[in-house]
């Protein structure tokens, strides 16, 4: 038995959950009743593509909201088993990968140990920017620097760390230049329900089918399911969106992938656990939210996400902005703000950054009793024989920002704004 | 358990600069495991808990008041009972539930089961179980990680240590989804005889002594291992013959994988019931169950494998490592860069379960398993033993007989056909239990054939090629009576229809 907010009904089930003013409903699974996904049959061994009902409530999602061309899901564990599982997949020893020049460590760095290296592309506020990586792959030179990279990964809206989101237009070049490099997309999208400032539908008077529709067309066209090709594989994980414990997401690629991700997951982790892929499947279920009740849940997260990022760029500004050390840009989506302190000074090469950067970071830690993570953690080391051109700033000199989450409470949030702006003036004044 | 030091005699003599006295634990570290660097974003993350007070906005992590699940009831047979599982099947007992909340107090709140954290899993379950391992193997120094089951355990502890090229050691039956996992890694399997007593450490030790490094590459320094309910042959190996294996194993330097998932469902081991009444299940199971690899590890070069799998269920994916702390702590790096830790649902619900005390269910279950077997080695003994075709130990523990076919009785059978290659097996055993599989298939019965599990071996080394020796079946005796009936019923006619 699970106990979750009611979503029938609500205007906005988030908030009431979080104030227990709302109705709860109950979700139930049994073994020996009727119901999506009994327990008889999700508590034995199965084969590691995932249960039959579980993949066919999910691959239903997909299709509703993503239309893919001609795809098959793949469960997983979520996002990191599912990109280290498809890194291992196309990787090898030697091999480069190409990346966001500011990435997400915690994968960029497990394909390191068997011998993979990463070349990161530039980046502006949009994200990724497309002649800069078509740059990449024309001076590729593979007598020097070994086989042309073959694979992008890309996390394509509220980017981690820096938290843009690509644009349609970025999207479709970046498509054309996968087709013309032959490159493989991994489509590492785990905040994507978490988009801000789209027009909202009315859901009062919407019918289910009606409201699914509406939600669909406020989000942004994927990789997935521009996918003609065949060569983007999506990965969708319940983390951010359900809570990270449920250690549940799914890949959607093309049949080939599929097929061997699944004998991968049965020659190591083997499939998700029984209770996250019957709550899952209750959950999108007649007994359970269905599509449509999942979806106003969504919503309803997203809007309370935008809250507190409007709250914490608020706060910025009257704290940290007005000292003049320190501006950001408004994420479009996700969860992170993208920091940039200057004092003032423009961004040149050969200088200290990096030195001022840990300096910085470990104030704030240790003085102010702040932690924001500082983007040397996630910056890809470069290397002049990927690029070279003239006025480029080494990414050393550009790393001065600092990762910041509007994920946690107003307080939170709140006093973290003011003890940046506090420790930005007297590591500047100093 | 009182833990006692090795009391084997010393093995034969050999060139004493070959073995060796002292655990390098880094040595026996793939490439990959050495390079792996660990997760940035986690080591800020545990700095950042050092000092009270400390606003943390670095972590990507939802707030849990954004959790849309409240509570977890799981509902459970309540292990009151005098045979919980018998009460439980027929609908008898009593139901017990075992709730997690995320607002209110219980064993692991759902606050703490559903958020991020460290690949080796949740403090509360890794400690509950740190205190079982105490209570059953007093292990001399060790450290527990949350796995998401066996397969997940090994394959991982196979990457941990196995580089391409390198050989591993394991019984000549085997549970060969695993060991088939390492090959694209590299690994050969190098195969140990065995006897209806499991594997025999003589033919381990003959196999290190002998080997040549010029010639076979890298002497093995890993052994798979599955001590209790050996998959599939069933049988469980002694005192004796572990203490022997582990006194090779320190002379060679060879880490052990313990696979133990049977374990707990060990058979006529005359479990005290004035100790159960007197100090709980557990200290009663601990006084009968058998000394494991880890109990007598005063090396640290036993890496154990437990799983919920056969004692919960399957769908739980969920188990745990104990190993030394170096191992443990490089398991966890790599768990980090891969699957991270186990799901919060199935560690909220173990650790509930091992609050109270849920190992009666075991016991109980134990009972219910040995009343199986024992009806099929009965019906056994009936429909299939009497005829002489084929004869089976009783197996002392967890799943699995093995059925050893008389082929010596068929007129078909022969011991004198020229081997295809050099060192090929002399029997057309290979054929005939073929034949025999497909009869049984058409009749309506399958039971997994040895050759499903056998590994061959490469060295050259091995007297006898292993396909002369496949003359066996697995069957497994964890289904119903009717099935175990009507199984055997079948299986004893088939062999009739087989000999004439």
């Amino acid at each position: 038995m699970y106990e979750v907010p009611s979503v029938q009904g609500a205007s906005d089930p988030v908030t009431s959950w979080r104030n227990n003013s709302g109705l709860a409903q109950i979700i139930r699974s049994y073994k020996d009743q009727e119901c999506a996904l009994s327990i008889r049959d999700a508590f034995p061994y199965s084969r590691a593509a995932g249960l039959k009902q579980c993949l066919d409530v999910l691959t239903d999602f997909t299709k509703m909201i993503f239309a893919p061309p001609n795809h098959h899901v793949t469960l997983t564990l979520g996002n990191s088993d599912g990109i280290t599982k498809v890194f291992r997949l196309f990787g090898e020893k030697g091999d480069h990968f190409l990346t966001d020049e500011f990435s997400f460590p915690s994968m960029t760095n497990s394909p390191l140990a068997y011998g993979v290296k990463w070349v990161g592309v530039k980046m502006d506020s949009g994200g990724i920017i497309p002649e800069e990586l078509e740059k990449v792959l024309i001076k590729w030179d593979e007598v020097r620097s070994g086989r042309r990279p073959h694979v992008l990964y890309i996390i394509p809206v509220g980017q981690n760390p820096t938290g843009s989101t690509l644009s349609v237009d970025r999207r479709k070049k970046i498509y054309a230049i996968a087709q013309t490099w032959d490159l493989i997309i991994i489509e590492d999208d785990p905040y994507y329900f978490l988009q801000y400032d789209i027009p909202q539908t009315n859901c009062a008077s919407a019918d289910p089918d009606e409201f699914i529709k509406d939600f669909r067309s406020t989000l942004i066209p994927t990789f997935l399911s521009m996918d003609v090709d065949g060569r983007v594989l999506r990965i969708d994980t319940f983390s951010k969106v359900l809570a990270p414990g449920m250690r549940l997401g799914w890949i959607t690629s093309n049949k080939l992938f599929h097929l061997k991700l699944a004998d991968y997951t049965d020659s190591s982790t083997q499939p998700p656990h029984a209770f996250g892929q019957m709550f899952v499947t209750e959950m999108l279920s007649e007994h359970g939210w269905k599509v449509e009740g999942f979806c106003r849940w969504l919503r309803s997260l997203c809007l309370d996400y935008q809250s507190r990022r409007d709250f914490l760029l608020e706060v910025f500004r009257r704290e940290v902005e007005s000292t003049g050390y320190a501006s950001v840009n408004c994420p479009e989506a996700g969860m992170f703000v993208w920091i940039e302190y200057s004092g003032g000074s423009p961004v040149v090469a050969r200088t200290n950054t990096e030195h001022l950067l840990k300096e910085l970071f470990e104030r704030l830690m240790n003085i102010q009793g702040v932690v924001f993570i500082p983007s040397s953690t996630f910056a890809i080391p470069e290397n002049p024989l990927w690029v070279e051109s003239d006025g480029h700033v080494p990414l050393s000199d550009r790393n001065r920002f600092l990762r910041a989450t509007f994920g946690g409470t107003e307080e939170i949030i709140e006093k973290g704004m003011i003890r940046l702006g506090k420790g930005l003036r007297e590591f500047f004044q100093d | 358990m009182v833990f006692l030091p090795s009391t084997t005699s010393a093995i034969s003599a050999t060139d004493a600069g070959l073995k060796r006295s002292r655990v390098d634990y880094s040595r026996h570290l793939s490439a990959e495991a050495r390079a792996r660097l660990p997760n940035p974003i986690k080591s800020i993350w545990k700095a950042a808990q050092v000092k009270a007070g400390t606003i943390n906005m670095g972590n990507g992590d939802p707030h849990h008041t954004l959790y849309p699940i409240c509570e977890m009831n799981f509902v459970v047979p309540s292990i009151d009972e005098d045979d919980p599982v018998q009460s439980w099947r027929s609908g008898t007992g009593e139901q017990s539930i075992v709730a997690s909340y995320k607002d209110d107090p219980c064993a692991l709140s759902l606050r703490t089961a559903f958020a991020y954290g460290a690949g080796a899993g949740l403090k509360e379950v890794r400690d509950a179980l740190a205190e079982l391992n105490d209570r059953i193997h007093s292990p001399p120094n060790h450290t527990v990680s949350l796995s998401l089951g066996n397969a997940d355990a090994l394959t991982k502890c196979f990457r941990l240590l196995g580089d391409p090229g390198d050989s591993f050691l394991c019984e000549e039956f085997t549970f060969s989804a695993m060991t088939n996992a390492a090959l694209p890694l590299g690994i050969e399997w190098v195969p140990i005889r065995m006897d209806k007593n499991g594997l025999v450490p003589s033919d381990l030790e003959r196999i290190l002594s002998n080997w040549n490094e010029a010639t076979q590459g890298k002497r093995p320094h890993v052994l798979y291992t599955i001590p209790c309910s050996q998959n599939p042959t069933g049988s469980t190996l002694s005192l004796e013959r572990r203490q022997h294996i582990y006194q090779i194993a320190h002379d060679w330097d060879i880490i052990i994988l313990e696979d133990d998932p049977y374990f707990f469902l060990q058979y006529d081991l005359g479990v005290n019931q004035s100790t159960i009444q007197q100090f709980g299940y557990t200290r009663a199971m601990a006084e009968v169950l058998p000394r494991s690899f880890l109990s007598m590890d005063y090396d640290g070069r036993v890496m154990r494998l437990d799983s919920f799998s056969k004692i919960v269920a399957p769908g739980m994916r969920l188990g745990w490592v104990t190993s030394n702390s170096f191992f443990a702590e490089k398991l966890d790096m790599l768990t980090d860069s891969s699957s991270q830790h186990p799901h919060g649902m199935g560690q909220a619900f173990v650790a509930e379960l091992l609050g109270s005390d849920g190992w009666g269910w075991i016991s109980s279950l134990c009972n219910e398993y040995q009343r199986r077997r024992d009806l099929f080695m009965d019906v056994f003994r009936q429909k299939v033993a009497v005829s002489g075709f084929a004869t089976a130990e009783v197996p002392q523990s967890g799943m699995f007989v093995w059925i050893k076919i008389n082929l010596e009785h068929h007129a078909r059978f022969s011991t004198s056909q020229t081997p295809t290659v050099p060192g090929g097996p002399t029997t057309n055993t290979v054929d005939l239990m073929d034949e025999l599989f497909r009869k049984l298939l058409n009749n309506g019965l399958v039971m997994m054939p040895a050759s499903t599990f056998a590994i061959v071996d490469r060295t050259g080394t091995m007297g006898n090629h292993i396909n002369d020796r496949v003359n066996f079946f697995r069957a497994t005796f964890v289904g119903t009576d009717e099935t175990i009936r009507d199984g055997l019923t079948i299986f004893g006619r088939t062999l009739e229809e087989f000999f004439f």
